[in-house]
């Protein structure tokens, strides 16, 4: 590590768990040490000031958009959904894979997800916080937001539960609760590592605080582990819930281009495609900083790589489909709306969609292609910004729907694309802080899948 | 009269001091006048708004001597007696608005005496209760707080008394010499007081000379007439009569004058309740494409320098035909090439078998060659004293531009000593090569009555308010004689006087009172008891049987030829292969008096559905010779003067024609008409008025942001009007059948019962029964429509709709709650055009409630889709899912930046929205309601066309019919069972309560398309 | 002695491995003691069964809230859209109870989750930010490689030397007397 100790390399892989033979004490240095730094990284510093800098233009444009209005935005009739929604969408998206990994992993018994859930949960947290700023400041009267929720008032009024946006509310809160839960729950043994190893007064009050009090008594692991399997359970139908909740802002109305039924799926599969696709990114760049290479091995980013070619080809089945359901509808408000995208005013961000999200992914059928940094990195890139592009095409199908009477061209202004580049700031902002004060790994976790750990490994002639 | 001397007597007097005080002080002054007439042209930009807090202040301080403040004269309330006046409940008074040689009747309504909403008067033969955008608009002109305040002596402060001592001192220098040097530049008026004035001023300066001049007029028509029947008479075209319509260039149903009379009688030739029923046909010529145009069974794209030999043509054809035309031999008749030739058989067939009903009308463009012949030809037809009449009125000043050239040619050469200009602006929309400006720079003593300090005041030694027609006493005449009082709503806000207050003070040297003037000039035209028959008249809003008896007419009196020989004219055809510029008044600004409307700025052309711009227009052939696409500048040299203006393509406009718009270019129209668009007037020359050969046109290579309101103009094969022609209906009455969902009342009714039409789509739950008690509906004619909007500012003024500015026009946050949506059918060369206007449909099941997600729009007990403002947080969810696109969103708080003159204008029956919310047509609910309150006291229900929304009461198509759908009795449920019946988009099953009657044209069988 | 005064909590052992701690829990058991646990940095495979501890009763809350959640609210609709403030609404029923279904699946979930966090809360006396254990500085390890057994002097087999023997006796590294207030 940072201070010179020579740290045992491990694997976390069934495949082979022996080599390196390391003890819980090598685990909880190696991850327990990076909050502990005395100086942080030069590397930490120079992200965390950029983005922290675009998470302050972030509320310094929230600030403005209150003070003016959605008029500073491109919006307009037809378009009155914009970068807003797009970003929301694009946001609770890149959630998804956070919850996939920690829930649907680890009851799937997974071992390998144990070394990147802890900040695939993370950032599942940070991206739902971006998302759900979107909803809130898009709204025409923000002062009047929490009329989406039933609160009882003096106008004795509740809110509409027909309407796909209250399914939001409800779906994308109780998402951000759920996955906060599990997240903290998580955390509570590996805090109370940091607490017993903390040197400091404030870090040993705070670590102290947050941990519980836990003792890692096998009376509390007891009620521990189930409670973390009830919400790795109840995390799993989110995972498809969520994304098909939101898909249907889209799928309930009767746009053409939004009002189909292949939205749900097709969206939660998008979902977990650029959710993975922000994973690799982050995992990339966190074990480079932090020189996790022996906990993130390749054969985990092997993994997520695969992953995304599959969720990617769905992705591109979906593309195609739609077009074939609109052309076998008969409807020709469909039909023209599909060929408009292809070849309409926005076909320009369709064919980005298209060669971002289908045929990039394409790259890792080869195993040496999939197995190289440079790649991936610049892939999951690639594939994030074809996501959003799938989003901001499905949102244009407002631009030319019944009456061309109404068809109209939507620009953003500034203040869209500040907003969209700002909450990438304010994302890193966060995700930089857990780096620095957190244990990025589950510690617990990987020191219960060690040899060493199961009971019967060493002892087996006691039993004879 | 003096309205310091009156204000004494009236509650508005502390604010007059307050002014007085206010403006004594130097600073205010000078800042009041820094403030007003210049700067702040971006009040309707929403993203300047700060830099109106000045303007606020400045305006309040005007608003508060504009308060409530009720004509301290005798006027009578149309419908109450302003004795029980209930504060809350509007009164309606009967006034008229003059148009030139024009007028209309109005029913003004007025809350605590302020002015708001202006309607038609039903009594007034004219407009019989209808209006048109720019009537609709005026009432906004009222509250225009770029109005100018006070008189000004070389642009320095001064007051009316002040110039009536000024005044008397002329008038005695003036009555030595007779009037020697002395002129006055008037409109055109049609006004016995104004006439009776204008008399006792030539009486007592007999060496004066009076010039009565317009920029956009019928001088043409009138000259023809003076040389055929030796004297000016005033035609009077009664559309309603004629069966085949041919119009020569005359855009009858838009831009002139009469427009709202004409579309009236048109319209009501052409409204058909069932296949069997019997419809007008109109046949246009013309070179741009005018909404008149777009209404025709045929139109005939051709140069406007060819109409007067394509009349000839027809002419000679109806010769060939066997009908006798008085002195048409001495002309040699062209022949016509192309469409032109194919149209001239049928066309003169059609004529033929309509003799006694056709008409044939030509426009204010062409030349007087064209109106002399067309006269001979509706002569020959038997028209004459059937669907033309003449009368002759003796209380008309009519135009003349050789008296306006002769004059200005005296000013330049220092003949006139002293010029009065009552109203017009000259300065600005004077023939070019007149030099006027100059001209008026050598005239000692110049007067100018105008609303505002504008091109003319500018340059004038005095500047005179002018009072606006609903703060005024006067009176006129319509085209046929029918003669009302202009009374006033509300005293005037300014020290401003009436254009017959300064004539009488010309004539007289005296200040007098119009109240007095008007009775004074009516004492001599109301039969028995005076009080009695002036109170009528004022109730009425007309002096009953004043239409002016039609004179006989015989065309034949005069030879055509010699008429043409005595005035060298000439029909040849020029077979021009160089530019043409044909120049056309603009719908909205007009001549460019009402520049600094909003209102009317806003309101997209029907045309090319720009707004806040004037262009020239192309067709695309022309255009892609010439290399111009949409929003290129081009520059234009026409007899070496130059002009750089946006370019727009127009399909259907002929070839080599370039149309120019007047009324644009003003500089000092106010903060919102300053630079708005380009002054075509610097192009015009006192010899080509309307339109001028051998123009070269180059594109600049620069662009120019237009900001237009409907960006595609195809209905991409999508079943959004429904038409057919009336043989094809005919064939199949039930023609739409199928190609929509006939709404569920028609499924109910008999009709659809004997025809088997059910709705398509049978609900799968029981849904909300709206089979009693009220249910409102609307239909709207697309056979009658003609384009017009005047539904859209009329529903603009009753629903305090803001006014958001050219930027956010383009961005296409325009704020009209009834848009007029245009389509292009058929050849892009040379297409057909129809229009549709949509508000809100109240569907039943409407998109728009479901995603709501605050339930702030929902549907009430009697059908209407509902929109509450205050519960909307604004996630334009319902925009979004609406299929109609008719939810307008308040992007910005649109509202706060008026002035507060201009807040004055709004309706304080309807809420004025906030920023953040959504906003829609809501059939007007607040009429609805008012209906029930009455109906209420009244003990009864309501009567069916006792609520009628604003769009359905200006409409001078009368094509949208509102009511209760419940009562099978109804106009609109009668209207809505006609078979042509149908819902837009039905197949979404949204059940719109508007329903749409397809459009049915009438064109000729014997005529190829 | 200073911790003479102070009363005595319990013994505290620390074990090898998981293995030894394994089977030391089984003969603790064995013994029939009651008040003590074992402690360890993850939850150790089988230890449940070595202590005799039965299956942990947080599902059955999770499923209780779950269902209550679930039935409140879809009542709660009813109320406020047939009773309360009943809109005509797209011409659609008032209990439009198909497009309540997202909701509804939400509220259960969340239910469940809040249930599940503050259920295993309760049942584990959390947080407890102070524990007699925590006085022993050997304790420290609990959370990074250290294994332990810990009986309190409340136990009625408890007895002072004995036990601490008897703990050696099952393969105790080291053993510790821990003072405090329980």
């Amino acid at each position: 590590m940072k201070n010179g100790r020579p740290v045992n390399s491990l694997v976390v892989d069934e495949d082979n768990l022996i080599p390196g033979n390391p003890t819980y004490e090598s685990i909880t240095e190696s991850v327990a040490g990076i909050p502990e730094q005395k100086q942080t990284p030069k590397a930490w510093w120079a992200l965390f000031l950029t983005a922290v800098s675009l998470a302050g233009l972030f509320f310094a444009e929230i600030g403005y958009l209150f003070y003016e209005g959605t008029g500073i935005w491109g919006l307009q009739i037809p378009v009155a959904w914009g970068f807003a929604i797009v970003n929301f969408v694009f946001w609770v998206g890149i959630g998804h894979a956070g919850t996939l990994i920690s829930a649907i992993l680890f009851l799937l018994r997974q071992r390998w997800r144990t070394s990147i859930n802890r900040f695939a949960e993370a950032m599942t947290i940070f991206a739902v916080i971006c998302a759900l700023m979107f909803p809130t400041i898009h709204v025409g009267r923000v002062w009047f937001i929490y009329w989406t929720m039933p609160i009882p008032n003096q106008m004795d009024m509740w809110p509409n539960f027909r309407s796909g946006l209250v399914w939001d509310a409800f779906a994308v809160g109780t998402y951000f609760l759920c996955s906060l839960l599990f997240w903290y729950v998580g955390l509570v043994p590996d805090l109370a590592t940091l607490r017993d190893r903390a040197t400091g007064k404030i870090r040993k009050m705070l670590y102290g605080l947050f941990s519980l009090g836990w003792r890692g008594s096998n009376r509390q692991w007891r009620h521990y582990e189930l409670a973390y399997l009830v919400l790795a359970g109840i995390s799993t139908p989110l995972v498809l819930s969520v994304h098909s909740i939101v898909s249907t802002d889209f799928a309930t109305s009767l746009v053409p281009g939004w009002h189909t039924t292949i939205f749900p799926p097709y969206f939660v599969a998008g979902a977990i495609f650029s959710g993975f696709a922000m994973v690799m990114t982050l995992s990339i760049i966190a074990r480079s900083v932090y020189k996790l290479e022996h906990i993130i091995t390749m054969k985990v980013l092997e993994r997520m790589n695969i992953i995304m070619l599959v969720t990617g080809t769905m992705v591109g089945y979906a593309y195609g489909m739609e077009f074939f359901i609109a052309w076998y509808s008969g409807n020709q408000y469909e039909q023209f709306t599909f060929i408009n995208r292809a070849f309409g005013p926005y076909a320009w961000a369709y064919w980005i969609m298209i060669s971002c999200n289908v045929i990039a992914p394409q790259l890792f059928w080869s195993k040496k292609l999939r197995t190289t940094i440079p790649v991936m990195f610049v892939a999951s890139i690639v594939i994030n910004i074809g996501m959003w592009f799938e989003r901001f095409v499905i949102t244009m199908s407002l631009s030319r729907d019944f009456l061309p009477s109404s068809w109209d061209y939507y620009s953003p202004t500034i203040h869209d694309i500040a907003l969209l580049v700002g909450s990438f700031g304010l994302f890193f902002s966060l995700f930089l802080l857990f780096l620095r004060f957190l244990p990025m790994v589950a510690m617990s976790e990987v020191k219960a899948i060690l040899p060493q750990a199961d009971p019967h490994h060493h002892t087996e002639q006691i039993h004879g | 009269m003096s309205p310091i001397k009156k204000g004494h007597t009236l509650t508005g007097k502390q604010y007059w001091r307050s002014l007085d005080e206010l403006a004594g002080t130097p600073e205010f002054e000078d800042w009041l006048h820094r403030e007003f007439p210049q700067g702040a042209s971006e009040w309707n930009n929403a993203w300047s708004r700060r830099s109106f807090l000045t303007l606020m202040g400045a305006s309040l301080a005007l608003a508060g001597l504009s308060g409530c403040r009720r004509p301290e004269e005798h006027i009578v309330p149309y419908v109450k007696k302003p004795e029980d006046m209930v504060p809350g409940n509007p009164l309606k008074y009967a006034t008229a608005i003059p148009m030139g040689l024009h007028a209309c009747g109005l029913l003004v309504e007025s809350h605590e005496g302020r002015p708001t909403k202006i309607e038609g008067n039903l009594k007034h033969p004219a407009n019989r209760g209808r209006t048109d955008a720019r009537i609709q608009a005026s009432v906004l002109d009222l509250y225009d707080p770029d109005r100018s305040t006070v008189p000004s002596r070389g642009g320095v402060r001064s007051d009316w008394t002040a110039f009536v001592s000024f005044w008397r001192e002329q008038f005695v220098a003036f009555q030595a010499t007779g009037g020697e040097g002395l002129a006055v530049l008037s409109e055109t008026f049609s006004s016995p007081t104004m006439m009776r004035l204008r008399r006792a001023f030539e009486a007592r300066f007999p060496n004066a000379r009076w010039v009565a001049w317009d920029p956009i007029s019928d001088e043409n028509r009138y000259e023809a007439i003076r040389a055929v029947l030796g004297r000016v008479h005033q035609p009077v075209f009664h559309y309603d009569r004629a069966k085949v319509v041919l119009s020569l260039e005359s855009d009858f149903l838009l831009t002139e004058p009469e427009a709202v009379t004409a579309t009236l009688g048109f319209t009501s030739g052409r409204r058909i309740e069932s296949e069997k029923d019997q419809m007008n046909r109109l046949y246009v010529v013309e070179s741009l494409y005018t909404l008149t145009g777009a209404n025709a069974d045929h139109r005939l794209r051709i140069n406007s320098s060819d109409v007067g030999a394509f009349a000839l043509a027809v002419a000679g054809e109806l010769q060939r035909q066997g009908l006798a035309i008085e002195g048409l031999n001495g002309l040699t008749v062209p022949t016509m090439t192309g469409r032109a030739a194919e149209w001239l058989a049928p066309l003169a067939k059609d004529l033929l078998r309509a003799r006694g009903e056709s008409l044939i009308v030509a426009g204010s463009g062409q030349p007087a060659a064209v109106h002399a012949l067309v006269m001979a030809i509706n002569g020959a037809l038997g028209n004459l004293d059937r669907t033309i009449t003449y009368v002759d009125n003796r209380d008309a000043a009519y135009p003349s531009t050789s008296g306006l050239t002769k004059l200005t040619a005296d000013m330049a050469a220092g003949k006139v000593s002293a010029l009065v200009m009552i109203g017009g602006n000259p300065v600005y929309n004077a023939p070019a090569d007149l030099n006027f400006a100059a001209a008026l720079s050598k005239v000692a003593t110049s007067v100018h009555l105008s609303s505002r300090v504008d091109e003319t005041s500018a340059a004038t030694v005095w500047h005179i308010p002018r009072s606006h027609y609903l703060e005024m006493w006067g009176d006129a005449r319509s085209l046929d004689g029918t003669l009302s009082v202009i009374q006033p709503l509300i005293e005037p806000l300014y020290q401003s006087v009436s254009e017959v207050e300064l004539t009488a003070l010309l004539a007289s040297g005296e200040s007098a009172r119009g109240y007095d003037l008007v009775r004074e000039t009516w004492a001599g035209l109301v039969t028995g008891n005076f009080e009695v028959g002036w109170q009528t008249a004022l109730l009425n809003g007309i002096l009953s049987d004043s239409a002016l008896p039609s004179i006989p007419v015989n065309a034949a009196q005069v030879g055509i030829a010699q008429a043409m020989a005595s005035h060298g004219w000439s029909l040849r055809p020029t077979a021009t292969t160089n530019l043409e510029v044909v120049f056309h008044p603009c719908y909205t600004t007009g001549d460019g008096t009402r520049a600094n409307n909003g209102w009317l700025h806003e309101l997209p052309d029907p045309i090319t559905k720009l707004s806040w711009d004037n262009v020239a227009t192309f067709s695309p052939k022309t255009a892609r010779e010439l290399g111009v696409q949409n929003e290129d500048i081009v520059s234009i040299q026409l007899q070496g003067r130059e002009l750089s203006i946006a370019a727009w393509i127009v399909p259907g406009q002929m070839d080599n024609a370039v149309g120019l718009s007047f009324g644009y270019g003003r500089e000092k129209a106010g903060r919102v008409g300053n630079g708005v668009g380009v002054d075509t007037y610097r192009l015009r020359d006192s010899q080509n008025m309307y339109r001028a050969g051998s123009a070269t046109v180059s594109n600049t290579g620069r662009r120019y942001e237009l900001a237009t309101t409907q960006d595609h103009g195809s209905m991409e094969g999508r079943p959004i009007i429904l038409m057919a022609s009336l043989d094809e209906y005919r064939e199949n009455p039930d023609f739409i059948t199928g190609a929509s969902v006939i709404p569920e009342f028609m499924a109910e009714s008999e009709k659809a019962k004997e025809r088997d039409l059910v709705r398509e789509y049978p609900s799968s739950w029981k849904e909300p029964d709206y089979s009693t008690g009220y249910q409102w509906g609307m239909s709207i004619d697309l056979t009658t429509c003609t384009g017009c909007q005047a539904c859209t500012v009329a529903c603009q003024a009753e629903n305090n709709i803001p006014i958001v500015g050219k930027e956010q026009v383009r961005k296409g946050r325009e704020m009209h709650w009834i848009r007029v949506d245009r389509y292009f059918t058929g050849d892009v060369e040379d297409p057909g055009m129809e229009h549709q206007p949509m508000p809100c449909q109240h569907c039943e099941n409407a998109p728009c409630e479901q995603v709501c997600p605050v339930a702030a729009t929902v549907h009430d007990t009697e059908g209407l889709n509902v929109m509450v403002y205050n519960r909307c947080i604004g996630t334009r969810y319902c925009s979004n899912n609406c299929p109609y696109k008719v939810r307008r969103f308040n992007f910005f708080n649109y509202t706060d930046e008026y002035p507060e003159t201009i807040k004055m204008v709004q309706n304080p029956e309807v809420t004025v929205r906030s920023r953040g919310v959504m906003e829609k047509c809501t059939y007007c609910v607040q009429r609805i309601n008012r209906g029930k309150q009455v109906a209420k006291l009244e003990n009864r229900s309501i009567r069916d066309g006792e609520v009628t929304p604003a769009c359905a009461q200006a409409c001078p198509a009368e094509a949208i019919v509102f009511g209760n759908i419940n009562d099978s009795e109804s106009r609109v449920a009668r209207v809505k069972r006609i078979n042509r019946t149908y819902s837009l988009l039905g197949e979404l099953n949204t059940q719109p309560r508007t329903t749409y009657l397809a459009s049915i044209r009438n064109p000729n069988p014997e005529m190829k398309a | 002695m200073a911790e003479g005064e102070r009363k005595i909590y319990g013994v505290l052992a620390e074990f090898r491995s998981t293995g030894d701690l394994l089977h030391a829990a089984e003969k603790m058991h064995g013994e029939g003691f009651r008040n003590w646990d074992v402690h360890s940095p993850f939850p150790v495979h089988g230890m449940d069964r070595a202590m005799g501890l039965g299956r942990s009763p947080l599902g059955f809350i999770v499923g209780i809230a779950g269902t209550t959640g679930l039935t409140l609210f879809a009542l709660f609709l009813y109320w406020i859209n047939v009773y309360d403030y009943p809109l005509v609404i797209s011409g659609k029923p008032y209990y439009s109870f198909q497009a309540f279904v997202p909701p509804m699946f939400a509220i259960t979930i969340l239910s469940a989750a809040l249930a599940a966090f503050f259920g295993m809360l309760a049942l584990n006396k959390l947080p407890r930010l102070f524990h007699p254990l925590f006085a022993s500085k050997e304790f420290e390890k609990v959370t990074n490689g250290g294994m332990f057994i810990s009986i309190e002097a409340s136990d009625p087999r408890f007895k002072h030397d004995e036990t601490a023997k008897f703990l050696e006796s099952i393969g105790a590294t080291s053993v510790e007397i821990v003072r405090g207030e329980a």
